[in-house]
């Protein structure tokens, strides 16, 4: 399926989102639906056609808990409502002992962590009535003694469960800046054809770190990688994300045609 | 070989905890780089915090991420209403105008105890500064000398 360019709908820009003459792809925050009555502008976008993911951040899909049924239940009915192509969710945990973390955390690269998630991962995609996207998070730390590096633990959780890859770019970014790694390398040793679609977001440097915010313009050097990604293998889509100090319209709108630009796909705008 | 692990299951929690209640910090990670991303998360609450309480936010003008980070350092999040909730109650002498009409309006529409989640109240009336709330089922309203909140 191609979906081009789209930016993530939030409440305080759904009227720019709305008004994107070329939008076909979109998503939204899955805990902020209602799956009886979705709000009427993301019902006026399925209705013309636009492709609405639904994108869930509290499964907890890492976690070492099983995942809770009512969870997969409220997913699938989201996907239902907004009559989806596909869901995803983070390669993350989000509690622990009952305890609310308020956050994607990174979970260890251990066989435990590869086997909580395979079971999680197809105890969800068991309920849902589309294909499931996992996305690897944006962390500021890792666990110690990992048994895998990230890109073999992706592989062989992808493998396993034959879930689809939602990459994000500017996680990609923040990983090997804080890690002292090459984006590249990373890009070079992950199944592209797997993906999905693709996050990209800016964020900002703070104490000696890049904190993936969502609410900053997205940097040049994610472009690029958006770039050399497109070069090895174009996945279907971007999708811009971006979470409060929402800039003027017109900024965002440049930011989307950079997307466009460095991805070789359609302006949406 | 069981799916879940009892070891996995404890490192996880011990985590959260450092990050969110207080707990210590397990062996092994850079705990800077744990403290920088716990802070993140705080600041994040705060925001999100921030759009589920404009006013009580806008009462505390630029240091209100730094006062809400102070006092949820070691509380995990129960969700942004009721964060700023707890919050709004445990500060309630500190703030007036629109923030206290802002808690006394949600006081008037949900019943919550500080325990269970809230639930809407059918009915209530209730006295706001400057005014007094009316609420019947979904209908809400604001009589007073400025009945903007």
């Amino acid at each position: 399926m191609r979906l081009g360019v789209g930016i993530g709908w939030r409440p305080e820009i759904s009227g720019f989102v709305g008004a994107l003459p070329g939008l076909r792809f979109t998503e939204v925050i899955a805990e902020s639906v209602h799956p009886a009555a979705p709000v009427p502008e993301l019902l006026a976008l399925r209705d013309r056609g636009a492709a609405i993911v639904p994108h869930g951040v509290r499964l907890s899909l890492g976690g070492a808990e099983p995942v809770a049924a009512e969870r997969v239940a409220r997913l699938a009915a989201c996907a239902e409502a907004l009559g989806a192509p596909l869901v995803s969710e983070h390669v993350a945990f989000v509690r622990a002992g009952g305890v609310e973390a308020g956050h994607l955390l990174p979970v260890p690269r251990t066989r435990a962590a590869l086997d909580a998630l395979t079971a999680n991962i197809r105890r969800t995609q068991a309920e849902l009535p589309v294909p499931l996207a996992v996305e690897p998070i944006a962390a500021l730390f890792d666990w110690p003694d990992a048994e895998y590096t990230e890109a073999d633990f992706l592989t062989e959780l992808l493998e396993r469960t034959g879930a689809l890859l939602l990459l994000d770019v500017a996680n990609v970014y923040a990983n090997a800046r804080n890690r002292g790694e090459d984006p590249a390398d990373l890009l070079a040793r992950l199944p592209l054809e797997r993906i999905a679609y693709c996050h990209v977001a800016g964020g900002s440097q703070e104490g000696g770190r890049y904190h993936d915010t969502h609410a900053a313009a997205v940097p040049n050097e994610v472009l690029e990688l958006v770039a050399e990604l497109c070069a090895r293998h174009r996945p279907p889509g971007f999708l811009l994300e971006r979470d409060g100090r929402y800039p003027p319209a017109a900024e965002l709108r440049a930011e989307l045609d950079a997307i466009a630009a460095a991805s070789g796909m359609e302006p949406v705008t | 070989m069981s799916e879940f692990d009892a070891g996995l299951a404890a490192a996880q929690e011990a985590l959260v905890r450092a990050m969110t209640a207080g707990g210590p910090m397990p062996e092994g990670f850079d705990a800077g780089a744990v403290r920088a991303a716990a802070h993140g998360i705080l600041l994040k609450r705060a925001g999100e915090v921030a759009r589920a309480w404009p006013s009580l936010a806008e009462s505390y003008g630029t240091s209100w991420k730094a006062a809400f980070a102070a006092w949820a350092a070691e509380r995990p999040t129960r969700g942004s209403l009721r964060d700023g909730w707890d919050f709004a109650r445990e500060n309630r002498d500190r703030f007036a105008g629109d923030a206290a009409r802002e808690l006394a309006l949600a006081e008037a529409r949900w019943s919550y105890d500080g325990q269970d989640p809230p639930r809407p109240r059918r009915a209530a009336a209730r006295r706001v500064p400057g005014g007094a709330v009316v609420v019947l089922g979904r209908w809400v309203r604001v009589f007073g000398r400025d009945p903007s909140g």
